[in-house]
């Protein structure tokens, strides 16, 4: 008796995390731009220090890390315009 | 000197001479009308389309052709593959060579099936002769006849008939153009002293000294080298390729060479002409390429004449002429010749060390292999050159206030975007992001002559795979992991993406409906369109790659003029 | 009968300039270029620069640009003055700025043209009270907004018509000024096949009408129209797509060269640092820094098309607009411009129209005042111009209306029988086409006089329509109806042929007749006695050898054609019918509008095609300017045959000049270049000398010219 109880209270909560993370996600799946943004930022991480090794160190962190959002930025470009030539017409 | 401008001089004269006839009878074949060798070939074909289940009427489109052409270079290319791997077992290996790095055999594999033959390797010290003739020679006949089969289908998408079968066509290219004329050929050239043995290497005493034997190379090189020339291959049977004395004895072996190399780019040319019923049209659209032909081998050869600088004082005025890396039988002008005919053509094949030219040589041959239509590849590089036609077609068209049309047929969106992604985009991303990459990633580069010529040596070594082409500046040290990997990319992408897009375009031509011609439709046929077509060309080549060109040759003419380096 | 000021719209003569006859409403055009202005702000929103590639990469090039002014060191040090560095990123950031700005203001001021005109279409139309029939019978008040289609309203004199319509009963002078501009009134009635269709927001001056709704609110015609000027709806048409993806194309080509310059300068930066000293490979970094080759990529793409491309379009069905023609879509405008064949009805377009009676032939032993009092009692019945100017000639030969129309009957005229006339008493008098009348009178037994073939034969050879007269089964003469050609006409049909366009001439007169008219007109060929059908079948034979076709009309029996040609330009007064059938609609009802809409179907490809080429022209001079003097370093200064001072000088040079030309050349998009009705090879020949090597010189001249004036050292 108690451990259902237990188990119906733990179960509102997760339930409700559920939920939200549900939400997030149908937003996400509307509205693409802050999600590719972020994942973009993500990448990013993890591209600064590639930079840096490859750089040789003439470069410091930060500089590193501003070059490869502009190395990611720059194939964003290149991607958008490479969607604008096959589908002109939303453009 | 003026025996060389008159070498030159003839050459050319012989090439454009022969253009309308073999442009006829190549119309001839593939328009199924009756040709000499006819009471020969029919029946042969005919047992060979029962062999490979082909239905010969049947008719592709578009995306069937470009399967068919997918799917058979990929199991040609898996073949070759396996044949280079086990030939250490394989018979013919009278030097008992071992199978290659795998990395190299996928690098060769890749670039015969592409028509390139960029070879990061030598001849005659890697590949068995099994290898040589039943993996290399026989991707020589079939990539060639890929690239004509590609170009006659297009032909004839641009001109409102159905696109035919590529089986069909690959079997008609090498039955009728590439084998008659090879067998001919290589007899020519075994007359004039080319080997055609497999017995190993001549084992020979010295002249110096008859107690010690030198080995000297030799193998099954005649008909290698016929099909090296006429399909726009380049590989060479021996590591320095033509200028291999026993791949290129003498004068009229160099003549043949030099006219083979451009042969069926030309005449290819001309079969447009007799399929579009316009040869004016034709002669105007061959004279284009012609001229900027004629100019780079003029501005080779003045670069090769007047020499380098540097070592003229050295050698004294009446030897102040590049030799470097030339073999003399063939001299300044034969070289710069070949140079030029081999860039412009995508073949590939040398008679002389590309890396040893002067910056103008370097200029020329590098702005060919960016161009890609100064005649250009087997097939290819006629339809690259239709490609440019349809944009200029399509900026004067609206120019005169009309939608464009070419031969009538509207142009619109989709041909926009396959004509200018195939020969505006395909080139710089397989030239320049590798090219990149290659001078930002440390000590993989492999430049034997650092500064400007040997950033040319990188860039060269790219553009010589995107185009198809396969020379190369051979002082680049490219027969590391690295340049066979990233080069295979360029190879691929320069062969294949645009092969597609142009069977598309000529499929998506092919089905429109002709609008009749009247006062107010711009003539494509006339000299106003046709200097506008060269603009174009030059205009947007230029501006793709001027930078490149600019920090390469140019800037090592500059730093030569001024006596540094 | 009352007589009204009922006659037809006066003919316009096609010579001068269309400017000049310009008649739509009077726009705000006062505080135009300020508003503009802001919005040209307004729109540096990225959610909206994202819609125009070439200008977006511009965009993503400032802020990058503009964080460098923040650290100029961002991405790498630099071996230069911190403070110079901020100031050159600064100055490149704020030209990027201005690039985008001309390129929004260009817009805009398209955009704000065809706002004014919509604001004052707006303005003369407001949410109307409709008197709504009830199925019952009665009228009952309700908001124009609660029509929908098929329902019936009542509008009295005063009112004003709620909804575009199809008049069903009644007769009113209704005002059209309201679209059309005209002031004339137009009488409307129903059931003809003109003259019975009306529009939402024109207002009805006399009498009374019953209108059957043809349109849902919102989809009238004034809405239409407002759709049209606004362009904020506007599709891209065909060509200006096509051209759209080779901008993209070039734009990313430019993209990968100048992103791919970094590591290549790099490689060659380390060589110098190694040979000529570190100073020289400095240089060649600082050449190749970030900043300077955003300026190289904005410099290289076609940002002068790029930034212009929607204003031309805008701009172009504006002008549409201003020769008062409603297009439903841009598509049917670039396809004017493409047109291989026009179709042309005789009467009304290629005619003035209204034959007039000029002579009277008699034969068969009457007298000139018999045929005359004959023919004018045909006519009595007989409502149209025609038959009015039979009267009145006959009236001027001495005949006289003798009887009451009460005791006779009207036969009307009608396609099949092509006669029309009187029945009095026994007698059964009729008037038609002359194998008409032949065919009545050899019928009741009667006899042929030679004579009629003969005045048959010599009114059609002079270019006229011979009508015979008869009673019963006495033929008593000929009437010669005389129709003149509009002036002007030859010189327009000659232009069209020089553009490659032909032209074809339908009508139901003889062969003869329509001969001699065609000859007059200059017309390329024409198909005499045409019926409905033969118009479709002439587009659908025409369209089968794969051309395009125009047509005009204004009936329902021209509706199938309409729709089935290419472009079909309908007149308005015409049936609602064919108005929905066409993908034009003129106000003015002037057929040879044709010609001013192939006119701007052209010029608007044409000034796509000259910037397209001038922009990309341009590129070889900025090339020159920037290439060598920021890579002089390397050695090749020598290239620098402009002569330019510096690199920072010439970046900003070229970067100014690539603003500047976009705000020189906003009145060339927006008036679109000249059209000169020249053969192509001419046109193109004229083209690539102003716009192809125009454009390669003028950049080297301009670009040196600001380069002189900067104060760089």
């Amino acid at each position: 008796m108690k451990l259902t109880h237990l188990k119906r209270t733990l179960a509102q909560p997760s339930k409700q995390v559920l939920e939200t993370i549900a939400e997030i996600g149908s937003e996400w799946r509307r509205q693409k731009l802050p999600l590719y943004l972020f994942l973009g930022l993500c990448f990013n991480l993890i591209l600064a220090p590639a930079v840096f090794a490859a750089t040789g160190g003439d470069l410091s962190r930060t500089q590193s890390y501003w070059l490869g959002a502009l190395m990611i930025v720059t194939i964003a470009l290149g991607i958008y315009l490479f969607f604008v030539m096959f589908v002109p017409e939303r453009f | 000197m003026l025996q060389g401008w008159i070498q030159i001089a003839l050459t050319l004269l012989i090439v454009v001479a022969i253009t309308p006839f073999f442009g006829r009878y190549m119309a001839r074949v593939f328009q199924e009308q009756r040709t000499i060798l006819d009471p020969i070939l029919n029946p042969v074909e005919r047992l060979l389309y029962t062999l490979m289940g082909v239905r010969a009427k049947e008719d592709m489109t578009g995306w069937q052709y470009a399967r068919a052409v997918l799917y058979s270079n990929a199991v040609m290319l898996v073949f070759i593959y396996l044949i280079f791997m086990f030939q250490g077992v394989l018979p013919f290996n009278p030097t008992g060579l071992g199978a290659p790095t795998w990395d190299l055999a996928l690098h060769t594999a890749i670039s015969f099936v592409t028509n390139t033959n960029q070879q990061h390797y030598s001849g005659e010290v890697t590949f068995s002769y099994f290898s040589q003739f039943a993996a290399l020679g026989f991707m020589m006949f079939t990539s060639a006849a890929t690239g004509i089969a590609v170009a006659i289908a297009f032909i004839r998408g641009l001109t409102g008939r159905p696109l035919g079968n590529f089986y069909v066509d690959l079997t008609q290219s090498i039955t009728r153009i590439l084998l008659p004329i090879s067998i001919v050929g290589a007899i020519v050239f075994i007359a004039n002293g080319m080997p055609e043995t497999l017995a190993g290497p001549a084992v020979v005493p010295t002249l110096e000294d008859p107690a010690i034997s030198q080995a000297i190379a030799r193998g099954p090189v005649a008909h290698f080298e016929i099909i090296k020339e006429l399909g726009e291959n380049g590989g060479g049977f021996f590591g320095i390729n033509a200028a291999h004395p026993f791949e290129n004895p003498n004068g009229l072996t160099n003549l043949i060479e030099l006219v083979a190399i451009l042969c069926i780019p030309t005449s290819l040319l001309i079969t447009y002409g007799i399929f579009a019923n316009n040869l004016k049209q034709a002669w105007l659209i061959y004279s284009i390429p012609f001229a900027i032909l004629v100019g780079f081998v003029i501005i080779t050869a003045i670069g090769e004449y007047q020499g380098n600088p540097a070592v003229n004082a050295l050698l004294g005025p009446d030897q102040a002429v590049n030799l470097e890396g030339k073999e003399v039988r063939f001299g300044w002008a034969q070289s710069a010749l070949y140079a030029v005919f081999t860039t412009a053509s995508m073949c590939g094949a040398v008679n002389s060390m590309h890396d040893s030219f002067m910056p103008p040589g370097g200029f020329a041959t590098l702005s060919n292999l960016f161009l890609q239509i100064v005649f250009g590849g087997q097939g290819t590089g006629t339809a690259y050159l239709f490609a440019y036609l349809i944009l200029a077609v399509f900026v004067t068209g609206l120019m005169v206030g009309r939608t464009p049309e070419f031969l009538g047929r509207k142009i619109e969106k989709r041909e926009v975007v396959l004509a200018s992604f195939l020969i505006l985009l395909v080139h710089p991303i397989a030239i320049l992001i590798p090219a990149a990459i290659t001078l930002a990633v440390p000590d993989v580069s492999g430049i034997s002559n650092p500064g400007f010529h040997g950033l040319s040596q990188v860039i060269y070594e790219y553009a010589s795979a995107a185009a198809n082409n396969g020379s190369g500046f051979e002082g680049l040290g490219d027969a590391t992991p690295w340049w066979n990997l990233t080069a295979s990319f360029s190879l691929l992408a320069g062969r294949y993406v645009p092969i597609v897009a142009l069977l598309l375009l000529a499929d998506s031509m092919s089905r429109k409906q002709p609008v009749p011609a009247t006062a107010g439709t711009l003539r494509t046929d006339t000299g106003l369109f046709t200097w506008v077509t060269a603009g174009v060309i030059l205009i947007l080549g230029a501006l793709e790659f001027f930078p490149a060109l600019a920090l390469g040759p140019i800037a090592e003419a500059f730093q030569i003029a001024r006596g540094i380096g | 009968m009352t007589s009204m000021n009922d006659s037809p719209k006066p003919y316009r003569v096609p010579s001068g300039t269309r400017d000049s006859r310009r008649h739509t409403p009077k726009v705000e055009m006062k505080g135009l270029y300020q508003r503009a202005v802001k919005e040209a702000f307004v729109k540096l929103d990225p959610r909206i620069q994202v819609r125009n590639p070439v200008m977006f990469v511009v965009w993503i090039g400032m802020i990058v640009t503009l964080l460098l002014t923040i650290d100029p060191n961002l991405f790498g040090t630099l071996q230069a003055d911190v403070n110079q560095q901020r100031l050159l990123n600064g100055l490149i950031t704020f030209i990027l700025l201005f690039t985008i700005v001309f390129a929004n203001f260009a817009e805009a001021v398209a955009e704000g043209r065809g706002k004014a005109q919509a604001d004052a279409l707006r303005a003369t139309r407001s949410d109307t009270i409709a008197k709504k029939i009830l199925p019952t019978g009665g009228v009952q008040e309700v908001s124009s907004t609660e029509l929908r289609r098929g329902d019936q309203v009542k509008v009295v004199a005063g009112d004003m018509i709620p909804a575009d319509g199809e008049i069903i009963a009644g007769i009113g002078s209704v005002d059209e000024s309201a679209i059309t501009g005209e002031s004339a009134p137009i009488l409307k009635q129903p059931g003809t096949d003109i003259m019975s269709s009306v529009t939402g927001g024109t207002r009805l001056l006399s009498d009374e009408l019953t209108v059957k709704i043809t349109a849902d609110p919102g989809q009238g015609f004034i809405d239409r129209m407002i759709a049209l000027v606004e362009g904020a709806e506007r599709t891209k048409t065909p060509n200006e797509i096509a051209l759209t993806v080779l901008l993209a194309v070039l734009t990313l080509v430019f993209l990968i060269v100048v992103a791919n310059i970094s590591p290549i300068t790099g490689y060659i930066a380390s060589f110098l640092d190694g040979t000529i000293g570190a100073q020289a490979g400095a240089d060649l970094r600082n050449g190749a820094s970030v900043a300077i080759m955003i300026s190289l990529l904005v410099a290289l793409i076609p940002t002068t098309i790029g930034g212009l491309l929607s204003a031309i379009g805008i701009a172009g069905m504006d002008r549409v607009a201003q020769f008062n023609v409603i297009a439903t879509s841009g598509r049917a405008v670039e396809a004017c411009g493409d047109i291989n064949t026009l179709v042309l009805d005789k009467t009304g377009t290629i005619t003035l129209g209204n034959r007039l009676a000029a002579e009277f032939i008699p034969m068969n032993g009457h007298s000139l005042e018999a045929v005359a009092q004959v023919a004018l009692n045909a006519s009595v019945f007989d409502e149209t111009p025609e038959g009015r100017s039979i009267v009145a000639l006959a009236e001027r030969s001495g005949a006289k209306a003798t009887f009451d129309p009460k005791l006779a009957e009207g036969v009307e005229f009608s396609a099949r029988t092509r006669m029309s006339g009187t029945d009095l008493d026994s007698k059964e008098i009729r008037k038609g086409a002359v194998d008409a009348i032949k065919g009545f009178v050899r019928s009741r037994g009667g006899y042929i006089p030679n004579a009629l073939d003969e005045a048959y034969e010599r009114v059609s050879k002079l270019g006229g329509t011979p009508l015979a007269v008869c009673q019963n089964d006495d033929i008593y003469g000929v009437i010669y109806l005389k129709d003149t050609v509009k002036p002007g006409l030859r010189e327009r049909f000659d232009q069209l042929r020089r553009m490659g366009v032909r032209t074809i001439m339908l009508t139901g007169d003889n062969r003869i007749t329509a001969s001699v008219i065609a000859q007059e007109a200059g017309v390329d060929d024409f198909i005499a006695e045409a019926t409905p059908e033969d118009k479709i079948d002439v587009i659908r034979s025409e369209q089968a050898q794969g051309k395009l076709l125009a047509m005009t009309g204004d009936g329902t029996n021209d509706a199938p054609a309409l729709a089935q040609a290419n472009v079909g330009l309908a007149m308005n007064s015409g049936t609602q019918a064919a108005k929905e059938a066409a993908n034009m609609v003129d106000l003015d009802s002037d057929p040879t509008k044709l010609i001013d809409l192939v006119t701007i179907g052209k010029q608007l490809l044409i000034t796509r095609g000259a910037l397209t080429t001038f922009s990309v022209a341009n590129d070889i001079a900025k090339y020159f300017a920037i290439i060598p003097t920021i890579f002089a370093a390397a050695g090749i200064g020598a290239l620098n045959i402009m002569g330019l001072k510096n690199a920072n000088s010439a970046i900003i040079s070229a970067l100014i000049y690539n603003a500047l030309i976009i705000l020189v050349l906003i009145p060339l998009a927006l008036r679109g270049v000249q059209f000169r009705p020249l053969t192509a090879d001419q046109l193109l020949r004229r083209n690539i000398l102003i716009y192809g090597v125009g454009g390669v010189i003028a950049p080297f001249i301009a670009i040196k010219l600001i380069d002189v004036i900067l104060p760089f050292s």
